[in-house]
Protein backbone atom coordinates (compact mmCIF):
# COMPACT_ATOMS: atom_id res chain seq x y z
CA UNK A 1 0.00 0.00 0.00
CA UNK A 2 1.26 3.39 -0.83
CA UNK A 3 -0.26 6.57 0.90
CA UNK A 4 0.34 9.94 -1.17
CA UNK A 5 0.34 13.02 0.84
CA UNK A 6 -3.59 14.34 -1.15
CA UNK A 7 -5.02 11.27 0.33
CA UNK A 8 -3.43 11.67 3.47
CA UNK A 9 -4.98 15.44 3.27
CA UNK A 10 -8.38 14.69 2.49
CA UNK A 11 -8.79 11.65 4.46
CA UNK A 12 -7.66 14.17 7.67
CA UNK A 13 -10.48 16.90 6.57
CA UNK A 14 -12.59 13.79 5.88
CA UNK A 15 -12.05 12.95 9.54
CA UNK A 16 -12.39 16.10 10.75
CA UNK A 17 -15.95 16.80 9.38
CA UNK A 18 -17.02 14.30 10.96
CA UNK A 19 -15.91 15.50 14.41
CA UNK A 20 -17.34 18.21 13.85
CA UNK A 21 -20.63 16.92 12.70
CA UNK A 22 -21.03 14.96 15.60
CA UNK A 23 -19.77 17.43 17.91
CA UNK A 24 -22.75 19.81 16.39
CA UNK A 25 -25.42 17.12 17.28
CA UNK A 26 -24.07 16.93 20.62
CA UNK A 27 -23.68 20.37 21.00
CA UNK A 28 -27.49 20.40 19.72
CA UNK A 29 -28.90 18.16 22.18
CA UNK A 30 -26.81 19.11 25.27
CA UNK A 31 -26.93 23.00 24.99
CA UNK A 32 -23.19 22.41 25.83
CA UNK A 33 -20.80 24.38 23.46
CA UNK A 34 -17.58 22.36 22.45
CA UNK A 35 -15.12 22.76 19.75
CA UNK A 36 -13.15 19.83 17.88
CA UNK A 37 -9.94 21.22 18.27
CA UNK A 38 -7.66 19.17 15.95
CA UNK A 39 -7.97 15.79 14.14
CA UNK A 40 -4.79 14.05 12.98
CA UNK A 41 -3.88 10.47 11.66
CA UNK A 42 -1.43 8.74 13.40
CA UNK A 43 0.93 5.69 12.57
CA UNK A 44 1.52 4.07 15.78
CA UNK A 45 2.64 0.69 17.23
CA UNK A 46 -0.27 -1.26 17.79
CA UNK A 47 0.64 -1.64 21.95
CA UNK A 48 0.68 2.34 22.22
CA UNK A 49 -2.39 3.06 20.77
CA UNK A 50 -4.52 5.08 23.41
CA UNK A 51 -1.12 5.92 25.26
CA UNK A 52 -2.59 9.30 25.47
CA UNK A 53 -5.03 8.91 27.20
CA UNK A 54 -3.06 7.82 30.42
CA UNK A 55 -4.72 6.42 33.70
CA UNK A 56 -7.76 8.49 33.97
CA UNK A 57 -11.45 6.63 34.11
CA UNK A 58 -13.18 6.98 30.73
CA UNK A 59 -16.63 6.20 29.99
CA UNK A 60 -17.97 6.22 26.14
CA UNK A 61 -19.79 4.37 23.52
CA UNK A 62 -18.33 1.99 20.90
CA UNK A 63 -19.05 0.82 17.30
CA UNK A 64 -18.35 -1.65 14.53
CA UNK A 65 -18.39 -0.52 11.26
CA UNK A 66 -18.03 -2.31 7.82
CA UNK A 67 -18.34 -1.75 3.75
CA UNK A 68 -15.99 -0.08 1.78
CA UNK A 69 -14.45 1.14 5.35
CA UNK A 70 -14.64 -1.46 8.01
CA UNK A 71 -13.29 -1.41 11.80
CA UNK A 72 -14.03 0.45 15.10
CA UNK A 73 -14.98 3.79 16.53
CA UNK A 74 -15.03 4.79 19.69
CA UNK A 75 -16.56 8.16 21.62
CA UNK A 76 -14.32 8.31 24.62
CA UNK A 77 -15.58 10.84 27.71
CA UNK A 78 -13.39 11.40 31.17
CA UNK A 79 -15.99 11.36 33.83
CA UNK A 80 -16.37 14.84 34.88
CA UNK A 81 -17.17 15.16 30.59
CA UNK A 82 -19.64 12.73 30.78
CA UNK A 83 -21.24 14.13 34.23
CA UNK A 84 -21.19 17.55 32.05
CA UNK A 85 -23.21 15.90 29.62
CA UNK A 86 -25.51 13.26 31.47
CA UNK A 87 -26.68 16.54 33.52
CA UNK A 88 -27.23 18.64 30.48
CA UNK A 89 -30.12 15.74 29.87
CA UNK A 90 -31.08 14.86 32.85
CA UNK A 91 -30.39 17.48 35.43
CA UNK A 92 -29.34 15.33 38.79
CA UNK A 93 -29.17 11.99 37.01
CA UNK A 94 -25.05 11.65 37.08
CA UNK A 95 -26.15 10.13 40.46
CA UNK A 96 -27.87 7.36 38.80
CA UNK A 97 -26.13 5.34 37.30
CA UNK A 98 -28.84 3.33 34.97
CA UNK A 99 -29.25 6.85 33.79
CA UNK A 100 -25.87 7.99 33.46
CA UNK A 101 -24.92 5.41 30.82
CA UNK A 102 -28.25 5.06 29.20
CA UNK A 103 -27.37 9.14 28.32
CA UNK A 104 -23.92 8.51 27.41
CA UNK A 105 -25.57 5.69 24.76
CA UNK A 106 -27.85 7.81 23.84
CA UNK A 107 -25.83 10.69 22.87
CA UNK A 108 -23.11 8.41 21.71
CA UNK A 109 -25.31 6.52 19.09
CA UNK A 110 -26.45 10.35 17.41
CA UNK A 111 -22.97 11.83 17.55
CA UNK A 112 -21.52 8.33 16.20
CA UNK A 113 -24.13 7.96 12.98
CA UNK A 114 -23.27 11.58 12.21
CA UNK A 115 -19.84 10.88 12.01
CA UNK A 116 -19.85 7.63 9.85
CA UNK A 117 -22.18 9.11 7.67
CA UNK A 118 -19.93 11.73 6.90
CA UNK A 119 -17.72 9.24 5.49
CA UNK A 120 -20.12 7.04 3.93
CA UNK A 121 -21.12 10.75 2.00
CA UNK A 122 -17.93 10.94 0.78
CA UNK A 123 -16.83 7.39 -0.18
CA UNK A 124 -20.80 7.74 -2.00
CA UNK A 125 -21.45 4.52 0.08
CA UNK A 126 -22.73 2.89 2.45
CA UNK A 127 -21.28 1.83 6.05
CA UNK A 128 -23.42 -0.49 7.95
CA UNK A 129 -22.42 0.56 11.83
CA UNK A 130 -23.66 -2.10 14.96
CA UNK A 131 -25.48 -1.02 17.68
CA UNK A 132 -23.71 1.19 19.84
CA UNK A 133 -22.30 -0.58 22.61
CA UNK A 134 -21.13 1.16 26.19
CA UNK A 135 -17.76 1.09 27.32
CA UNK A 136 -16.12 1.89 30.34
CA UNK A 137 -12.19 1.48 31.34
CA UNK A 138 -9.09 3.07 32.45
CA UNK A 139 -6.49 4.79 30.15
CA UNK A 140 -6.23 2.55 27.06
CA UNK A 141 -7.95 -0.55 28.12
CA UNK A 142 -11.45 1.55 27.12
CA UNK A 143 -10.09 1.29 23.37
CA UNK A 144 -10.76 -1.71 21.75
CA UNK A 145 -7.95 -4.15 20.19
CA UNK A 146 -7.00 -2.47 16.96
CA UNK A 147 -7.89 -4.73 13.53
CA UNK A 148 -5.70 -8.13 13.79
CA UNK A 149 -3.07 -8.64 11.58
CA UNK A 150 -0.50 -10.33 11.75
CA UNK A 151 2.01 -8.92 9.24
CA UNK A 152 1.88 -5.47 10.60
CA UNK A 153 2.43 -4.31 13.95
CA UNK A 154 2.18 -0.04 13.69
CA UNK A 155 -1.82 0.61 12.67
CA UNK A 156 -3.45 3.68 11.76
CA UNK A 157 -5.59 5.85 14.02
CA UNK A 158 -7.46 8.50 13.49
CA UNK A 159 -8.21 10.82 16.04
CA UNK A 160 -10.12 13.74 16.76
CA UNK A 161 -9.95 15.91 19.84
CA UNK A 162 -12.64 17.89 20.86
CA UNK A 163 -12.95 20.47 23.49
CA UNK A 164 -15.17 21.78 26.01
CA UNK A 165 -15.31 25.80 25.35
CA UNK A 166 -14.50 27.45 28.57
CA UNK A 167 -13.40 23.84 30.53
CA UNK A 168 -9.65 22.22 30.21
CA UNK A 169 -11.62 19.08 29.88
CA UNK A 170 -11.64 17.16 26.42
CA UNK A 171 -13.22 13.98 24.45
CA UNK A 172 -11.75 11.97 21.95
CA UNK A 173 -12.90 10.22 18.94
CA UNK A 174 -11.07 7.33 17.51
CA UNK A 175 -11.49 5.27 14.54
CA UNK A 176 -9.23 1.92 14.27
CA UNK A 177 -9.59 1.24 10.08
CA UNK A 178 -8.69 -2.26 8.78
CA UNK A 179 -6.02 -2.07 6.82
CA UNK A 180 -7.22 -3.41 3.27
CA UNK A 181 -10.13 -1.67 2.93
CA UNK A 182 -8.77 1.68 3.86
CA UNK A 183 -5.70 0.78 1.17
CA UNK A 184 -8.36 0.25 -1.39
CA UNK A 185 -9.83 3.83 -0.65
CA UNK A 186 -7.10 5.77 -0.37
CA UNK A 187 -5.14 3.93 -3.30
CA UNK A 188 -8.79 5.08 -5.44
CA UNK A 189 -8.82 8.97 -3.54
CA UNK A 190 -5.07 9.10 -4.79
CA UNK A 191 -4.22 11.65 -7.77
CA UNK A 192 -1.14 10.68 -8.60
CA UNK A 193 1.43 7.57 -7.80
CA UNK A 194 4.16 10.63 -8.05
CA UNK A 195 4.76 11.32 -4.45
CA UNK A 196 2.90 8.42 -2.63
CA UNK A 197 5.38 6.88 -0.52
CA UNK A 198 4.85 3.24 0.62
CA UNK A 199 3.16 2.55 4.10
CA UNK A 200 6.37 0.06 4.60
CA UNK A 201 9.19 3.23 4.57
CA UNK A 202 6.80 5.67 7.03
CA UNK A 203 6.73 2.09 9.33
CA UNK A 204 10.35 1.76 9.00
CA UNK A 205 10.65 5.52 9.46
CA UNK A 206 8.50 5.41 12.90
CA UNK A 207 11.08 2.36 13.86
CA UNK A 208 14.39 4.47 13.36
CA UNK A 209 12.77 7.45 15.48
CA UNK A 210 11.97 4.70 17.96
CA UNK A 211 15.62 3.86 17.90
CA UNK A 212 16.52 7.67 18.04
CA UNK A 213 14.14 7.97 20.94
CA UNK A 214 16.00 5.21 22.72
CA UNK A 215 19.36 7.11 22.32
CA UNK A 216 18.31 10.24 23.21
CA UNK A 217 17.08 8.12 26.34
CA UNK A 218 19.69 6.45 27.15
CA UNK A 219 21.56 9.61 26.71
CA UNK A 220 19.55 11.31 29.22
CA UNK A 221 20.58 8.07 31.56
CA UNK A 222 23.91 8.52 31.28
CA UNK A 223 24.08 12.16 32.07
CA UNK A 224 21.03 12.26 35.26
CA UNK A 225 21.06 8.73 35.98
CA UNK A 226 17.25 8.80 35.61
CA UNK A 227 16.13 5.91 33.74
CA UNK A 228 12.85 6.08 31.55
CA UNK A 229 10.31 3.37 31.79
CA UNK A 230 8.41 4.09 28.29
CA UNK A 231 9.04 5.73 25.08
CA UNK A 232 6.16 5.79 22.38
CA UNK A 233 7.03 7.33 18.84
CA UNK A 234 4.20 8.17 16.74
CA UNK A 235 4.61 9.81 13.36
CA UNK A 236 1.27 11.89 12.63
CA UNK A 237 0.34 13.59 9.86
CA UNK A 238 -2.19 17.13 10.26
CA UNK A 239 -2.78 20.47 8.57
CA UNK A 240 0.33 23.23 9.04
CA UNK A 241 -1.95 24.67 11.03
CA UNK A 242 -2.96 21.82 13.66
CA UNK A 243 0.94 21.52 14.18
CA UNK A 244 1.45 23.73 17.16
CA UNK A 245 -1.62 22.19 18.83
CA UNK A 246 0.56 19.03 19.32
CA UNK A 247 1.83 21.14 22.33
CA UNK A 248 0.17 21.94 25.17
CA UNK A 249 -0.55 25.63 26.43
CA UNK A 250 1.19 24.88 29.49
CA UNK A 251 4.96 26.53 29.49
CA UNK A 252 7.56 24.42 28.69
CA UNK A 253 11.46 24.47 28.79
CA UNK A 254 13.60 22.97 26.08
CA UNK A 255 15.89 23.66 22.70
CA UNK A 256 15.34 23.78 19.11
CA UNK A 257 17.37 23.29 16.29
CA UNK A 258 16.91 23.52 12.57
CA UNK A 259 18.76 20.40 11.18
CA UNK A 260 19.99 20.08 7.25
CA UNK A 261 20.54 17.59 5.37
CA UNK A 262 17.50 15.37 3.54
CA UNK A 263 15.37 15.84 5.02
CA UNK A 264 15.53 19.59 6.62
CA UNK A 265 13.13 20.45 9.39
CA UNK A 266 13.04 21.90 13.40
CA UNK A 267 13.81 19.56 15.95
CA UNK A 268 12.37 19.84 19.63
CA UNK A 269 13.11 18.58 23.09
CA UNK A 270 10.40 19.52 25.86
CA UNK A 271 11.00 19.65 29.32
CA UNK A 272 7.12 20.92 31.42
CA UNK A 273 8.25 23.16 33.89
CA UNK A 274 8.09 20.46 36.68
CA UNK A 275 10.39 17.66 34.79
CA UNK A 276 13.13 20.27 33.71
CA UNK A 277 13.52 21.74 37.54
CA UNK A 278 13.90 17.67 38.86
CA UNK A 279 15.67 17.07 35.20
CA UNK A 280 18.42 19.24 36.12
CA UNK A 281 19.02 19.25 39.35
CA UNK A 282 19.86 15.62 38.61
CA UNK A 283 22.40 17.17 36.45
CA UNK A 284 23.63 19.39 38.64
CA UNK A 285 26.39 18.60 41.38
CA UNK A 286 25.40 20.27 44.27
CA UNK A 287 22.01 20.47 45.67
CA UNK A 288 19.60 23.19 44.79
CA UNK A 289 16.33 22.48 45.60
CA UNK A 290 14.97 25.38 44.09
CA UNK A 291 10.94 25.19 42.89
CA UNK A 292 11.97 27.95 40.33
CA UNK A 293 13.68 27.67 37.03
CA UNK A 294 17.19 29.06 37.63
CA UNK A 295 20.00 30.25 35.29
CA UNK A 296 22.08 27.18 36.31
CA UNK A 297 18.86 24.96 35.50
CA UNK A 298 18.76 26.69 32.00
CA UNK A 299 22.11 25.80 31.06
CA UNK A 300 21.94 22.64 31.79
CA UNK A 301 18.46 21.94 30.31
CA UNK A 302 20.12 23.25 27.50
CA UNK A 303 23.19 20.71 27.44
CA UNK A 304 20.98 18.07 27.72
CA UNK A 305 18.41 19.12 24.79
CA UNK A 306 21.69 19.28 22.59
CA UNK A 307 22.27 15.42 23.94
CA UNK A 308 19.22 13.96 23.48
CA UNK A 309 19.21 16.17 19.99
CA UNK A 310 22.37 14.11 19.02
CA UNK A 311 20.91 11.23 20.18
CA UNK A 312 18.47 11.96 17.93
CA UNK A 313 19.42 12.45 15.18
CA UNK A 314 22.11 10.07 14.83
CA UNK A 315 19.60 7.38 15.01
CA UNK A 316 17.99 8.63 11.52
CA UNK A 317 21.48 9.31 9.89
CA UNK A 318 22.52 5.69 10.52
CA UNK A 319 19.47 4.86 8.62
CA UNK A 320 19.19 6.82 5.76
CA UNK A 321 23.07 6.77 5.40
CA UNK A 322 23.38 9.93 5.27
CA UNK A 323 24.60 12.91 7.54
CA UNK A 324 22.06 15.31 9.29
CA UNK A 325 23.59 18.05 10.77
CA UNK A 326 21.96 20.82 13.16
CA UNK A 327 22.03 23.80 14.21
CA UNK A 328 23.31 24.74 18.01
CA UNK A 329 20.27 24.55 20.71
CA UNK A 330 18.28 27.32 21.19
CA UNK A 331 16.87 27.79 24.73
CA UNK A 332 13.47 27.85 24.79
CA UNK A 333 10.94 28.79 27.78
CA UNK A 334 7.56 29.89 26.72
CA UNK A 335 3.93 28.70 25.64
CA UNK A 336 4.21 25.19 24.19
CA UNK A 337 2.30 26.28 21.22
CA UNK A 338 3.99 29.53 20.95
CA UNK A 339 7.14 28.11 20.96
CA UNK A 340 5.97 25.59 18.09
CA UNK A 341 4.35 28.53 15.95
CA UNK A 342 7.30 30.14 14.39
CA UNK A 343 8.60 26.45 13.69
CA UNK A 344 5.16 25.40 11.57
CA UNK A 345 4.92 28.87 10.24
CA UNK A 346 8.43 28.20 8.61
CA UNK A 347 7.57 25.01 7.33
CA UNK A 348 4.19 26.57 6.28
CA UNK A 349 5.59 28.80 3.78
CA UNK A 350 6.41 25.78 1.20
CA UNK A 351 3.67 23.14 2.18
CA UNK A 352 -0.04 23.17 3.16
CA UNK A 353 0.29 19.69 5.80
CA UNK A 354 3.09 18.42 7.66
CA UNK A 355 4.20 15.09 9.33
CA UNK A 356 5.09 15.47 12.56
CA UNK A 357 7.15 12.97 14.90
CA UNK A 358 6.57 12.93 18.17
CA UNK A 359 8.15 10.81 20.80
CA UNK A 360 7.80 10.77 24.57
CA UNK A 361 9.59 9.22 27.67
CA UNK A 362 8.24 9.30 31.08
CA UNK A 363 9.55 7.64 33.82
CA UNK A 364 7.44 6.12 37.19
CA UNK A 365 10.02 6.82 39.50
CA UNK A 366 9.97 11.04 39.89
CA UNK A 367 7.57 13.39 38.01
CA UNK A 368 9.55 13.41 34.83
CA UNK A 369 8.49 13.72 31.09
CA UNK A 370 10.02 15.05 28.42
CA UNK A 371 8.69 15.21 24.82
CA UNK A 372 10.51 14.98 21.23
CA UNK A 373 8.73 16.61 18.07
CA UNK A 374 10.72 16.51 14.56
CA UNK A 375 8.79 18.50 11.82
CA UNK A 376 10.28 17.78 8.43
CA UNK A 377 10.31 19.54 5.07
CA UNK A 378 7.35 16.96 3.74
CA UNK A 379 9.41 16.94 0.32
CA UNK A 380 12.28 16.47 1.36
CA UNK A 381 10.96 13.52 3.83
CA UNK A 382 9.33 12.10 1.01
CA UNK A 383 12.93 11.92 -0.90
CA UNK A 384 14.70 10.53 1.99
CA UNK A 385 11.94 7.57 2.27
CA UNK A 386 11.88 6.90 -1.68
CA UNK A 387 16.03 6.91 -0.87
CA UNK A 388 15.46 4.46 2.25
CA UNK A 389 16.27 0.55 1.44
CA UNK A 390 13.99 -0.58 3.65
CA UNK A 391 15.99 -3.75 5.20
CA UNK A 392 18.82 -0.79 6.75
CA UNK A 393 16.15 -0.16 9.65
CA UNK A 394 18.30 -2.58 11.64
CA UNK A 395 21.07 -0.38 11.50
CA UNK A 396 19.74 2.14 13.73
CA UNK A 397 21.53 0.89 16.96
CA UNK A 398 23.86 3.93 17.28
CA UNK A 399 26.56 3.41 19.58
CA UNK A 400 27.34 6.23 22.50
CA UNK A 401 31.21 5.58 21.91
CA UNK A 402 30.68 6.96 18.65
CA UNK A 403 28.88 9.96 19.50
CA UNK A 404 30.93 11.87 22.32
CA UNK B 1 -26.03 34.98 19.50
CA UNK B 2 -27.85 37.77 22.33
CA UNK B 3 -27.45 41.03 21.60
CA UNK B 4 -27.08 43.72 24.58
CA UNK B 5 -27.26 47.46 24.14
CA UNK B 6 -25.01 49.31 26.45
CA UNK B 7 -27.62 50.14 28.80
CA UNK B 8 -28.93 46.78 29.41
CA UNK B 9 -25.37 45.02 29.73
CA UNK B 10 -24.18 47.34 33.19
CA UNK B 11 -27.91 46.65 34.46
CA UNK B 12 -27.35 42.77 34.53
CA UNK B 13 -23.40 42.29 35.58
CA UNK B 14 -24.15 38.93 36.56
CA UNK B 15 -24.89 38.03 32.78
CA UNK B 16 -21.81 35.77 31.80
CA UNK B 17 -20.14 37.18 28.26
CA UNK B 18 -19.78 34.47 25.78
CA UNK B 19 -16.73 33.02 25.13
CA UNK B 20 -15.43 32.30 22.01
CA UNK B 21 -12.40 30.34 21.12
CA UNK B 22 -10.28 31.17 18.31
CA UNK B 23 -7.90 28.77 16.79
CA UNK B 24 -4.50 29.25 14.56
CA UNK B 25 -5.60 30.36 11.35
CA UNK B 26 -9.27 30.83 12.33
CA UNK B 27 -11.21 34.29 12.23
CA UNK B 28 -14.64 34.95 14.22
CA UNK B 29 -16.50 38.14 14.70
CA UNK B 30 -19.03 38.43 17.75
CA UNK B 31 -21.71 40.80 18.44
CA UNK B 32 -22.66 41.96 22.07
CA UNK B 33 -20.63 40.92 24.99
CA UNK B 34 -18.31 38.51 24.29
CA UNK B 35 -14.67 37.26 24.91
CA UNK B 36 -12.56 36.65 21.72
CA UNK B 37 -9.79 34.14 22.91
CA UNK B 38 -6.60 32.84 21.23
CA UNK B 39 -3.67 31.19 22.84
CA UNK B 40 0.06 30.09 21.47
CA UNK B 41 0.87 33.40 19.40
CA UNK B 42 4.37 33.03 18.12
CA UNK B 43 5.39 34.56 14.83
CA UNK B 44 1.61 33.99 14.42
CA UNK B 45 -0.12 37.77 14.61
CA UNK B 46 -3.36 38.58 16.82
CA UNK B 47 -6.03 41.07 15.28
CA UNK B 48 -8.45 42.34 16.72
CA UNK B 49 -10.83 44.73 15.14
CA UNK B 50 -13.89 46.24 16.80
CA UNK B 51 -16.94 49.34 16.39
CA UNK B 52 -18.05 49.99 19.80
CA UNK B 53 -21.13 51.66 18.60
CA UNK B 54 -22.16 48.82 16.45
CA UNK B 55 -20.73 46.52 19.52
CA UNK B 56 -19.28 44.05 16.77
CA UNK B 57 -16.22 42.99 17.34
CA UNK B 58 -13.29 40.28 15.63
CA UNK B 59 -10.41 38.78 16.29
CA UNK B 60 -8.32 36.78 13.20
CA UNK B 61 -4.95 34.65 14.28
CA UNK B 62 -3.08 34.35 11.10
CA UNK B 63 -0.07 32.34 10.52
CA UNK B 64 2.00 34.03 7.18
CA UNK B 65 2.21 37.27 5.50
CA UNK B 66 0.33 36.81 2.30
CA UNK B 67 -1.92 34.47 0.26
CA UNK B 68 -0.71 35.46 -2.53
CA UNK B 69 2.81 33.97 -1.60
CA UNK B 70 1.23 30.07 -1.64
CA UNK B 71 -1.62 28.16 -2.62
CA UNK B 72 -4.51 28.24 0.17
CA UNK B 73 -7.90 28.28 0.03
CA UNK B 74 -8.32 29.36 4.23
CA UNK B 75 -8.12 33.33 3.88
CA UNK B 76 -7.57 33.61 8.03
CA UNK B 77 -4.33 31.73 7.04
CA UNK B 78 -2.83 35.07 5.98
CA UNK B 79 -2.68 38.62 7.57
CA UNK B 80 -3.55 40.24 3.92
CA UNK B 81 -6.35 37.97 3.33
CA UNK B 82 -7.52 37.38 6.90
CA UNK B 83 -7.92 41.04 7.57
CA UNK B 84 -9.96 41.63 5.00
CA UNK B 85 -11.96 38.63 5.75
CA UNK B 86 -12.40 39.56 9.11
CA UNK B 87 -13.74 43.47 7.73
CA UNK B 88 -16.24 42.20 5.56
CA UNK B 89 -17.50 40.05 8.06
CA UNK B 90 -17.74 42.65 10.53
CA UNK B 91 -19.38 44.34 7.99
CA UNK B 92 -21.78 41.85 7.14
CA UNK B 93 -22.87 42.36 11.19
CA UNK B 94 -23.48 45.53 10.95
CA UNK B 95 -19.82 46.91 11.71
CA UNK B 96 -18.78 49.82 9.83
CA UNK B 97 -15.16 50.30 8.31
CA UNK B 98 -15.15 54.26 9.06
CA UNK B 99 -15.49 53.24 12.83
CA UNK B 100 -13.21 50.77 13.04
CA UNK B 101 -10.02 50.19 15.29
CA UNK B 102 -7.64 47.97 15.88
CA UNK B 103 -5.31 46.41 18.28
CA UNK B 104 -2.59 43.73 17.22
CA UNK B 105 -0.32 41.45 19.10
CA UNK B 106 1.92 38.75 18.64
CA UNK B 107 4.52 38.52 15.45
CA UNK B 108 7.14 37.58 17.64
CA UNK B 109 10.84 36.95 16.09
CA UNK B 110 11.29 33.65 18.66
CA UNK B 111 12.75 30.99 16.43
CA UNK B 112 13.48 32.66 13.40
CA UNK B 113 16.21 30.27 11.69
CA UNK B 114 15.88 32.15 8.67
CA UNK B 115 19.98 33.77 7.56
CA UNK B 116 18.91 36.15 5.44
CA UNK B 117 15.70 38.53 5.07
CA UNK B 118 13.13 38.94 7.29
CA UNK B 119 11.80 36.60 9.55
CA UNK B 120 7.76 35.38 9.29
CA UNK B 121 6.76 37.20 12.37
CA UNK B 122 8.32 40.88 11.10
CA UNK B 123 6.68 39.97 7.54
CA UNK B 124 3.42 39.01 9.49
CA UNK B 125 3.28 42.32 11.04
CA UNK B 126 4.45 44.79 8.19
CA UNK B 127 1.57 43.10 6.16
CA UNK B 128 -1.00 43.38 9.02
CA UNK B 129 -0.17 47.41 9.44
CA UNK B 130 -0.41 47.71 5.39
CA UNK B 131 -3.66 45.39 4.87
CA UNK B 132 -5.27 48.09 7.92
CA UNK B 133 -4.10 51.12 6.34
CA UNK B 134 -5.95 49.59 2.86
CA UNK B 135 -9.27 50.08 4.86
CA UNK B 136 -8.14 53.30 6.38
CA UNK B 137 -8.60 51.70 10.14
CA UNK B 138 -6.29 53.22 12.55
CA UNK B 139 -4.25 50.97 15.08
CA UNK B 140 -4.77 52.02 18.64
CA UNK B 141 -2.65 49.64 20.29
CA UNK B 142 -0.15 46.89 19.99
CA UNK B 143 2.26 44.53 20.97
CA UNK B 144 4.26 43.14 18.38
CA UNK B 145 7.86 41.81 18.24
CA UNK B 146 10.41 40.45 20.92
CA UNK B 147 11.19 36.94 21.65
CA UNK B 148 8.31 35.78 23.66
CA UNK B 149 4.69 33.75 22.85
CA UNK B 150 1.54 35.53 23.43
CA UNK B 151 -2.23 34.59 24.28
CA UNK B 152 -4.87 37.21 23.57
CA UNK B 153 -8.20 37.80 25.00
CA UNK B 154 -10.39 40.60 23.57
CA UNK B 155 -13.23 42.16 25.11
CA UNK B 156 -15.92 42.75 22.89
CA UNK B 157 -17.92 45.66 24.39
CA UNK B 158 -14.28 47.72 25.55
CA UNK B 159 -12.45 46.91 22.84
CA UNK B 160 -9.67 46.23 25.39
CA UNK B 161 -7.40 43.50 24.27
CA UNK B 162 -5.40 41.60 27.09
CA UNK B 163 -2.44 39.93 25.96
CA UNK B 164 -0.68 37.54 28.33
CA UNK B 165 2.80 36.29 28.43
CA UNK B 166 4.64 33.22 30.10
CA UNK B 167 7.38 35.45 31.74
CA UNK B 168 5.73 38.66 31.54
CA UNK B 169 2.68 40.33 33.33
CA UNK B 170 -0.29 40.53 31.50
CA UNK B 171 -0.38 44.29 29.89
CA UNK B 172 -4.05 45.58 28.73
CA UNK B 173 -3.98 47.00 25.09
Amino acid sequence: MKVDVQSLGTFNRLAHEGAEQATQSLCQMTGLDAVVDVTKITLVDRADVGDQLGDGEYVGVQFAFDGELAGDTVLVFDRAGSETIVESLVPGGSDDEAMARSSVEEIGNIMMSGFIDGWADFLETTIEHSPPEYVAGDGSAMLPDPPADAERSQVFVFKSEIEWVGESVSFYIYMFPEYDPLADVMARTADTEDDAIPIDKLEVFNEMTKDGTQQAAANVEMMTGIETDAEVTRLSFAPIEDVPKQVGTDTYVGTVVEFTGVPSGFLLVLFDEASAVHIAEAMMPVEMDADELTDQHKAAIEELGNIMTSGFVDGWANVLQTSVEHTPPRLVHDMGRAVVDPLAAQVGQHQEHAFIIDSEMRTDDIAFGAEIHALPNETELRQALDELLVERADETEADVETIF
Amino acid sequence: MKVYDGTTAESEPATQPERVKVGIAESKVADGDALLTTSGLGSCLGVAVYDRSAAVAGLVHVMLPSIDEMEGDNDAKFADSGIRALVADMERRGADRERMEAKIAGGSDMLDFSENGSGIGVRNVETGRRTLAEFDIPIVGEDVGGDHGRSLRLETTSGDLIVKSANRDPITL
